[in-house]
């Protein structure tokens, strides 16, 4: 192959033989080896509970004057009621648009004059409020910060305003083709489940949702003992705890206790297992997803979990080697574990031109399949370890890495401390354990398939693989049901 | 000097004139070595031990606006090849020394640069100083490798310009605004002239380019000085310089002498666009500090001037944005806003309109300034607290603005700025007689029996990155 290639390039010209003389005087034929590793240490988190159950982790790191502070709320969009998707979401997008003492745009104006941010949002397991800010700042800011988490006025003018945005936002949302194939996945995979509605809420759901529902969130859900403030930075830990004392010390818990919710969520069956297109004519590009249900954050296969998603997804990983760089199929394709409290998901993903929609569907599965019953050489596990260790040291390069990760270890409970053992962890996986996760917990005969697309591109070559596909015209999609069709 | 708001305990927040003194916050000072070796090759270094680990940013002066003629997009095609092999490196052999020892890499192509990086464990210094200067000196390239890395960016074309509803206004920006410069053609290029490439074009392009004399190599990790020094020696300074000459860009986009207005249609437009851009200087010019602060005060967060006016208070659209687009030639200050649900592009153009009389008649208070000037200092902290970030910043200091030392002294610049300076480059750029307008319309609200200017739906012209 580069033989004949290099016969074609000498066949260009004479700059061509230029170029590759000079470099033949020159190079040295192979790489030099690696020197000596130089090692790695993780920032060390020091912690401690208020008397009113907040817990305040504070992780130093002084290399620049910035500090990331995370008020954590342990409850995401998993709470919302099944008729209000996107009231959690809402809630917290509100919080910084108005308290008791302060209007939206006076809550702006004062963060922003420090130079900072300051952001509410929902996730599945959590709600955050987050503020960056220069180090020098930090007090102000905290003082802002815990202004908006504690003193929300959910005024209905902000409410208004807030959901016309959001209704806008579905009109791009709907005309993504990658946006509306993970909105159709989550109901695909966790059907009428808590899971299954989009976070963000749907057209059909934001209309219903009073200002009572967001205030019934807030106060069920925001208070002191079912919260986590955690601090990243330019900041000592007696000064990080001396300011969660004095802006969340007398944060009182409410008389109620904090509901319990049990989350029950189907598993991916071969007999559930669905494929579904979404039919968007004027999509540039189609989406493709193969998704099933995978393990819970405190599953113990984790470790052995996120190394097999390392072998499939990543630049040179099993999914964009066959579907980018052998074929071109894609910009890129990737995998995802999402590990949640109570379960959690697995997505394979690529875009490709509409016409290769149902190859690149075949192409995922097929990779995914190979990888409970084909060979996994220990060059190719040990490479795709280093991978997923570099990404994660490259992870906390930052202020809002480092409070990101330590967030998210203390949201699911998970020692803080597992951090100095991630990499003996991440090696102690085997090769057979990386098949054993995946014919357990990866089977393509249980996985399904959302493409979302122009299906006249790409319908009659899915329908050869798989004869029972839904099609669903994008104007007929109901992201409220799990059958994901309008009445 | 610089103030600070202060917010008291009680949650008032007190202006600028009353500011209380507050400890101030310092840019750390880049401390970097400057050496150019005989070939031309510059080398800039900074080293920094806070994490073990290094990044190499190679920046090559040539950009998007090099893009041969017919050939829009080559620059980024290009970009992707230098993945593939070299004398000593098969296909994606940097893969293997990146991302399989714990690094990673990746590439952008800009309009006036392309800059290669990868971070990397430390120890793999040497190795990647190797792997760097291969693919200068001898990259090789075959038909097949070729044909699949052109089909990925053809994906990367669809990927950003077709399949995301705002992809194509983009492209319509860049060919609408630049009359003249090859500015007018968006980096990704079209899927036609992506098709026409030729191996020819790529070996043509590296000889023409990619040499020492136009590259400059930029190392800030983990690492000895002079151990560095002794291997850029080693795998750099072989390296000949060519004795062909390089090409530059000389084209002077001229000064625009009237408004324009523009109407683009696409497929799968769900809200209305109105975009404006005004031409203004490169981004070595003295105003440029004044655009950028202007640019700040106008769409930074929500307190800024355009979210306050157009977003919160008459809701007339979603979002407004403006930025000062500035190029190593010539610059574009744009105004972007995406039409709210039911409320007409007409109405957010004279609400842009009125806030652009506002910045000229009366000066942006000190609170804004200092607001202004403490959002751009917490940015550009945020931008180096990564060596891949200090890296671009000092690449960019030394490659576009033509001086290394400017990544010191580019905040000092900002923070020099003054309020008349603002209300002056409103004055001087944001006229009448320097506007372009566009609006960006659903396929289903072009006039029929009328085809003034072509659908961006076609494959030709440009498209963002």
């Amino acid at each position: 192959m580069r033989n004949s290639a290099l016969v074609l390039i000498l066949a260009t010209g004479i700059l061509v033989l230029c170029a590759i003389s000079t470099a033949a005087q020159t190079a040295q034929a192979t790489p030099p080896p690696p020197t000596a590793p130089h090692s790695t240490i993780f920032p060390k988190p020091v912690e401690k509970n208020l008397p009113n159950g907040l817990r305040v982790i504070v992780i130093p790191r002084t290399e620049m004057p910035l500090v990331t502070a995370q008020l954590l709320i342990r409850s995401g969009a998993e709470v919302d009621p099944a008729n209000l998707a996107g009231v959690t979401e809402m809630a917290a997008e509100l919080l910084t648009r108005g308290t008791t003492t302060k209007s939206a745009t006076q809550i702006a104006e004062a963060i922003e004059a420090l130079g900072g941010t300051l952001n509410g949002v929902a996730g599945w397991d959590a709600a955050t409020v987050t503020t960056n800010v220069m180090s020098t700042q930090i007090r102000p800011a905290m003082e802002v910060m815990a202004d908006v988490v504690r003193n929300p006025s959910f005024k209905d003018e902000e409410i208004d305003l807030a959901r016309r945005q959001a209704m806008s936002g579905f009109r791009n949302l709907f005309a993504t083709p990658g946006t509306v194939a993970r909105l159709a996945a989550a109901r695909v995979v966790f059907g009428d489940s808590p899971y299954g509605h989009s976070v963000a809420g749907t057209p059909e759901s934001l209309p219903r949702i009073k200002r009572d529902d967001l205030v019934n969130i807030h106060s069920t859900y925001y208070r002191p003992d079912n919260a986590i403030l955690v601090i990243g930075g330019d900041i000592k830990p007696a000064d990080g705890f001396a300011l969660a004392e004095k802006y969340f010390g007398n944060w009182k818990n409410p008389q109620s206790a904090l509901p319990k919710l049990q989350i029950t969520t189907p598993e991916s069956t071969t007999n559930g297992r669905r494929v579904v297109v979404i039919d968007q004519p004027a999509a540039g590009q189609a989406a493709v997803l193969a998704v099933r249900t995978a393990i819970s954050r405190d599953n113990p296969d984790y470790f052995r979990g996120i190394v097999a998603n390392a072998v499939l997804s990543g630049y040179s990983g099993r999914l964009n080697w066959e579907i980018r760089v052998k074929r071109g199929l894609s910009y890129g394709a990737s995998s995802s574990l999402d590990m949640r409290r109570s379960t959690g998901s697995f997505m394979a993903s690529a875009q490709t031109k509409n016409q290769s929609g149902a190859e690149v569907a075949s192409l995922a599965l097929a990779e995914i399949g190979k990888l409970a019953t084909g060979d996994l050489p220990d060059s190719e596990l040990s490479t795709r370890k280093a991978s997923l260790l570099g990404g994660f040291a490259r992870g906390m390069e930052t202020t809002n890495g480092i409070v990101n990760q330590f967030a998210s270890l203390a949201m699911y409970g998970v020692p803080l401390d597992e951090i100095n053992r991630y990499t003996a962890n991440v090696q102690a996986v085997k090769a057979a354990d990386v098949k054993a996760f995946a014919a357990s917990r990866l089977n393509t005969a249980s996985t399904s398939v959302v493409i979302v697309g122009n299906a006249k591109d790409f319908l009659p070559d899915l329908k050869k693989q798989f004869p029972d596909v839904e099609v669903i015209p994008v104007g007929e999609l109901d992201l409220n049901s799990a059958s994901l069709r309008k009445k | 000097m610089r103030r600070c708001l202060f917010t008291l305990m009680g949650g008032a927040v007190i202006a600028a004139g009353a500011s209380i003194a507050c400890a101030q916050t310092k840019m750390p000072q880049m401390a970097f070595r400057d050496r150019t070796l005989k070939n031309g090759l510059r080398v800039l270094s900074v080293v920094d031990k806070s994490s073990p680990t290094v990044t190499i940013n190679v920046w090559y002066h040539v950009g998007s606006k090099d893009d041969p003629d017919h050939r829009s997009g080559f620059a980024h095609l290009f970009e992707h090849i230098m993945f593939k092999s070299t004398k000593n490196m098969k296909a994606e052999m940097m893969d293997r020394l990146t991302e399989d020892v714990g690094g990673n890499n990746n590439a952008t192509t800009q309009d006036d640069a392309t800059i290669y990086y990868e971070t990397i464990p430390a120890n793999y210094l040497e190795t990647l100083l190797w792997a760097e200067a291969e693919r200068l000196a001898s990259l090789t390239v075959d038909d097949e490798n070729f044909k699949s890395e052109r089909a990925v960016v053809e994906e990367e074309y669809r990927q950003s310009v077709l399949a995301p509803p705002n992809g194509r206004l983009f492209v319509a920006i860049a060919r609408d605004s630049w009359n003249l410069h090859p500015y007018k053609r968006e980096g990704i290029g079209s899927i036609e002239d992506l098709e026409a490439a030729t191996i020819d074009d790529v070996i043509k392009f590296h000889n023409t380019y990619y040499r020492p004399d136009n590259a400059t190599v930029v190392v800030v990790g983990d690492f000895d000085q002079k151990q560095l020094d002794t291997w850029v020696d080693k795998y750099f300074a072989p390296i000949p310089k060519p004795n062909i000459g390089l090409p530059r860009v000389n084209v002077v986009e001229p000064a625009r002498t009237g408004e324009k207005r523009f109407m683009e249609y696409a497929p799968n437009v769900p809200l209305k666009g109105v975009a404006f851009t005004f031409l203004v200087p490169s981004t070595k010019s003295d105003d440029a500090p004044a655009l950028r602060m202007m640019a700040t005060i106008l769409s930074q967060g929500r307190s800024s001037r355009l979210y306050q006016s157009l977003v919160y208070q008459q809701q007339l659209a979603t979002s407004a944005n403006a930025q000062a687009d500035l190029r190593e030639d010539a610059g574009m200050f744009n105004f972007t806003s995406f039409v709210a649900n039911g409320k007409k592009p007409e109405d957010v153009e004279a609400a842009l309109n009125a806030e652009i009389k506002k910045l000229q008649d009366a000066p942006v208070s000190a609170a804004e300034l200092e607001k202004a000037k403490n959002q751009i200092l917490t940015g550009q902290l945020r931008q180096r607290e990564t060596s891949l970030g200090k890296s671009n910043a000092l690449g960019r200091a030394a490659v576009i603005l033509g001086d290394p030392n400017l990544v010191n002294k580019d905040l000092d610049r900002l923070q020099a700025v003054t309020a008349a300076d603002i209300q002056r480059v409103a004055r001087k750029y944001l006229t009448a007689n320097n506007r372009y307008v566009i609006y960006y319309l659903p396929e289903s609200e072009r006039p029929k029996s009328t085809s003034i200017n072509p659908s961006i739906n076609s494959t030709k012209g440009g498209a963002s990155r």
